[in-house]
């Protein structure tokens, strides 16, 4: 018995000794082979279910890294409470609004040009342009949803929404917590008034909405329009082409003053310890392949230009420059500004 | 039991008051009926009223990997949270109704603080608090979050049993010899039970179903089923959070009851 | 019989686990809120941030004119929601505690706390359904001809009081149970034997007996109401503001986690006033030491 034991340790320490010395030599490639992790944030739903599907297992392989994505949204309130040189994203992925506020406090990087994310030389001038950090990968166009049963006119304008037959079923958003919400009321100071930065006009014009079903979030003017619970609302694109081919008696409008973008934007944190991966995955999520399959399973418009979708995606998405060209993308650093004024002042307004 | 109990008259006044019990039950599980509805209801988006009976969301909820992961950590940090909620405040409520602390009153409200806050700034102050210490998002720092808003509960409804309590009878036990840690095991515990046990109810329910918080200190691949499916309603309405919410419903229910079984709410002594 | 005990007995210890998972898990992190609640930024991440009273003073001050109307809000919702819960709640306590069949109890209670597992968002959904203008209610009422027009049931405080009633009955019910269950039913018998009605009965033998489980669970729901956030902003439209939607405001979508901490602290220190003199008048009312 005890020879065993001396032989077992002898052969251990042996063993041992040739680990250490292949350990000492090949330190290097055994540093190279540990897999780096990426940390980002993606929605949930389908969206999230093609990520982790697909795309995320795919670039994880092409990169050699694990790719760890947060769900669980309000994601800036996180990143606001990590530290500066250790974030708790590498990758935020979230609106155009929540995107300045992150860079106002430092949290994510300004403009990213094609040196560091070669794709974006393909992309629409939008998806890069001086109302953007970081860079848009997609957008939904925000108009006017309505319903096809009701007999009413498919709107022409964003005045279609205060016609008086429409008082007690057209809908909107709670502005202080929805972007949608922020958009709309711009886009009345455009309409109304002289901008989108008129507000004066864009509050008489809110009141005079009034009496108007305010709701949380896009899923609840979803149901409204499917219930009937309203006639028209303000709504994404995105939020009505989805119910493509289910026979929904809803349609989606672009109104002629023009549509507002809600744009996805891929950022990257300043104190990213795996900067190169970040890019990286932006790069990855500009490919055109990348992008048809996302775009055609939750109906977002691409970024890329290079992009060729389906036909019957085409016909209904900002595929062209003429149709792009509708696009309007609002200042959310004047707005974030005045964010909280604006949100008291319409409390006030629309309460009762 | 005796013999009287047993013959209630069947009048007006009784039945008066069951078809109050009724009508107020039927209250609290027309929400529930209207779940059952979507959840069957073949339509893949919200609607009333239903067009057909269809299990497709179900299948999709035990198909997804997410949602059954989901829910099996929701089911085991439920489990542990509640043990700990169970032991930690009733103990706490042992102390608060006989252990003499001096600042009583307002011991006992600071332990209800915790349910007095927006959840929202539990979870942001827990997570901050994580973060500095650089103990990150471990499962335990879940646990435990969820703990601190479930032993209130405890603490409040044993509390609630123990200041209707006869001391007579733990006093007849000493009396008759009995030494103070038999009359603690063997009558005060049973006595109080039916307060441990609707507390404990609160700490799974309260843990299972708990949000704002999960929602800070959840890590990816590791969140509760709460979390799952407020990200994923933001972005699908089908179905399948109707069905996820009808079979949290079931297991949850199936907890509560081999915890009624175990611990039991009417099992108190009578004398 | 008691003999006056000024010092702690051993069972004081018993306090020691809650206390020390208090301190460790409630009173440091939000100690940290309360002092970030005086600076701009988040001092140790922004070399930039600096000590300011401001949060408090937008608080006080209210030029917005929605603060002060929101602290009313969040009580008003909360002493109604507390109200309502626990005329509904009551009687079904009641009738789980004296049921005499086990599996009747079994179900009746796995009726009660169903609402409570639903899950939030599916709630609100399923409310929508039911109370909305096109919802089932309204359709109802509208067919039977009780009305001309669709009720506004929703997206206004009375959607908000009824959802909120509805999560909270199960809390109010299962407090008040375990407090009937205890009193003796022969001192009812006793007092109908002496010619007392059912109803005198109630009002004068288990009622005030059942005071304890009466005030627990007020308190509990009054407390939850004061510091719900999610139902209220889906069920309320902009009808209604309370704080701690305000404080969730802050939190995701203003970012701005040092006014959300203003608030919390404001809200907390209102709440503990409310609760520490709620226990005191009462203990006085019914008489009992330490009913607190």
């Amino acid at each position: 018995m005890i020879s065993r034991h001396t032989i077992s340790r002898r052969r251990a320490l042996r063993t041992g000794a040739g680990l250490a010395a292949a350990a000492a030599v090949g330190a290097p490639s055994i540093l190279h082979a540990q897999p780096r992790t990426l940390k980002i944030t993606t929605w949930g739903g389908k969206w999230g279910e093609v990520m982790k599907a697909t795309v995320l297992p795919a670039f994880e392989k092409e990169f050699k890294c694990t790719v760890s994505a947060d769900q669980a949204f309000p994601f800036v309130p996180k990143l606001q409470a990590s530290a500066k040189n250790d974030p708790i994203y590498d990758v935020l992925h979230t609106n155009s609004n929540e995107q300045w506020n992150s860079f106002t406090e430092g949290l994510v990087m300004g403009k990213i040009t094609a040196k560091e994310v070669p794709n974006v030389a393909d992309v629409y001038p939008w998806a890069a342009s001086d109302k953007i950090v970081g860079v848009a990968i997609f957008t939904s166009a925000i108009g006017l949803g309505f319903r096809t049963d009701k007999g009413l006119a498919k709107p022409a304008s964003w005045k279609d929404l205060a016609d008086p037959k429409l008082a007690g079923s057209r809908g909107g958003y709670i502005i202080p917590v929805n972007s949608l919400g922020q958009c709309h009321l711009m886009m009345l100071g455009k309409v109304y008034g002289k901008g989108l930065t008129d507000l004066d006009a864009a509050y008489k014009a809110l009141e005079a909405l009034k009496p108007i079903k305010l709701v949380d979030f896009t899923g609840q003017m979803e149901k409204m329009l499917l219930s009937g619970e309203v006639s028209m609302g303000v709504i994404h694109d995105s939020g009505v082409f989805r119910y493509d081919g289910q026979n929904q008696p809803v349609d989606f409008a672009s109104p002629s003053e023009g549509v507002l973008a809600l744009e996805q934007v891929l950022n990257v944190t300043p104190g990213s310890k795996v900067k190169d991966l970040a890019f990286g995955y932006i790069d990855y999520m500009l490919r055109p392949d990348v992008q048809k399959l996302l775009a055609e399973a939750v109906w977002y418009s691409p970024a890329n230009k290079k992009v060729k979708l389906d036909a019957k995606y085409d016909a209904k998405l900002l595929t062209t420059e003429a149709k792009v060209a509708t696009l309007i993308q609002p200042d959310w650093k004047w707005y974030n500004a005045r964010k909280e004024d604006i949100d008291a002042r319409v409390t006030r307004i629309l309460k009762g | 039991m005796s013999a009287a109990l047993n013959k209630r008259p069947f009048d007006g006044g009784r039945a008066a008051y069951l078809a109050l019990n009724a009508l107020l039950l039927a209250f609290l599980m027309l929400p529930i009926a209207i779940v059952l509805v979507f959840a069957l209801n073949p339509t893949p988006y919200i609607s009333f009223p239903p067009v057909g009976v269809s299990l497709r969301w179900f299948a999709k909820f035990f198909a997804g990997t997410e949602f059954m992961a989901a829910l099996w950590l929701s089911l085991w940090v439920a489990s542990v949270v509640l043990v700990l909620s169970i032991l930690i405040g009733g103990a706490c409520a042992l102390a608060l109704a006989r252990g003499n602390l001096p600042g009583r009153t307002f011991l006992t409200a600071f332990f209800m603080s915790p349910l007095m806050l927006p959840a929202i700034l539990t979870g942001l102050a827990l997570f901050q608090a994580y973060l500095l210490s650089g103990i990150g998002r471990p499962v335990w720092g879940l646990i435990l979050a969820h703990t601190l808003v479930a032993v209130p509960y405890v603490i409040r409804t044993t509390l609630a049993v123990l200041y209707n309590f006869d001391r007579r009878i733990e006093e007849a036990a000493a009396v008759l010899g009995a030494s103070p840690a038999r009359v603690f095991f063997e009558i005060t515990l049973p006595l109080i039970r039916p307060g441990v046990f609707a507390g404990g109810v609160f700490a799974f329910i309260v843990s299972f179903d708990q949000f704002p918080v999960s929602l800070f200190l959840v890590v990816p691949k590791g969140e509760t089923l709460p979390v799952v499916l407020f990200n994923y309603m933001k972005f699908d309405l089908d179905g399948a959070i109707a069905a996820a919410s009808m079979v949290s419903i079931l297991l949850a229910l199936s907890v509560v009851l081999v915890l009624e079984r175990l611990i039991g709410l009417k099992a108190y002594v009578k004398l | 019989m008691a003999a006056i005990r000024s010092r702690p007995s051993p069972l004081a210890w018993l306090v020691a686990p809650a206390a020390l998972l208090f301190v460790l898990f409630f009173v440091l992190p939000f100690g940290v809120m309360a002092v970030m609640s005086f600076y701009s930024g988040n001092p140790v991440t922004n070399p930039n941030a600096f000590a300011t009273t401001r949060h408090y003073e937008r608080f006080v001050f209210d030029t917005a004119g929605i603060y002060h109307e929101a602290l009313w809000s969040t009580l008003r919702i909360g002493l109604v929601t507390t109200v309502v819960s626990l005329l509904i709640g009551y009687p079904l306590a009641h009738w789980m505690a004296r049921m005499q069949s086990r599996l009747g109890h079994a179900l009746v209670l796995m009726a009660v706390i169903a609402p409570m597992l639903t899950g939030i968002v599916v709630r609100t959904f399923a409310w929508m359904t039911i109370l909305q203008d096109r919802g089932v209610i309204n359709t109802l009422l509208i067919q039977w001809g009780v009305t001309d027009g669709p009720l506004p049931l929703m997206y206004n405080e009375f959607g908000t009081i009824v959802a909120l009633v509805h999560i909270y009955v199960p809390f109010m019910v299962l407090t008040l149970t375990g407090v009937i269950g205890r009193i003796d039913e022969r001192l009812e018998q006793a007092a109908r034997s002496l010619g007392a009605g059912r109803l005198r009965a109630f009002a004068e033998v288990t009622l005030p007996l059942s005071l304890p489980g009466i005030l627990a669970g007020s308190l509990l729901v009054f407390a939850l109401s004061i510091s719900a956030y999610v139902t209220p902003s889906l069920m309320g439209g902009t009808d209604v503001l309370t704080l701690p939607m305000l404080i969730a405001q802050q939190v995701g979508t203003s970012f701005n986690p040092n006014f959300a901490g203003a608030l919390g602290v404001i809200l907390l220190l209102v709440s503990l006033v409310i609760v520490v003199a709620y226990n005191r008048i009462l203990a006085r009312l019914s008489g009992e030491q330490g009913m607190a």
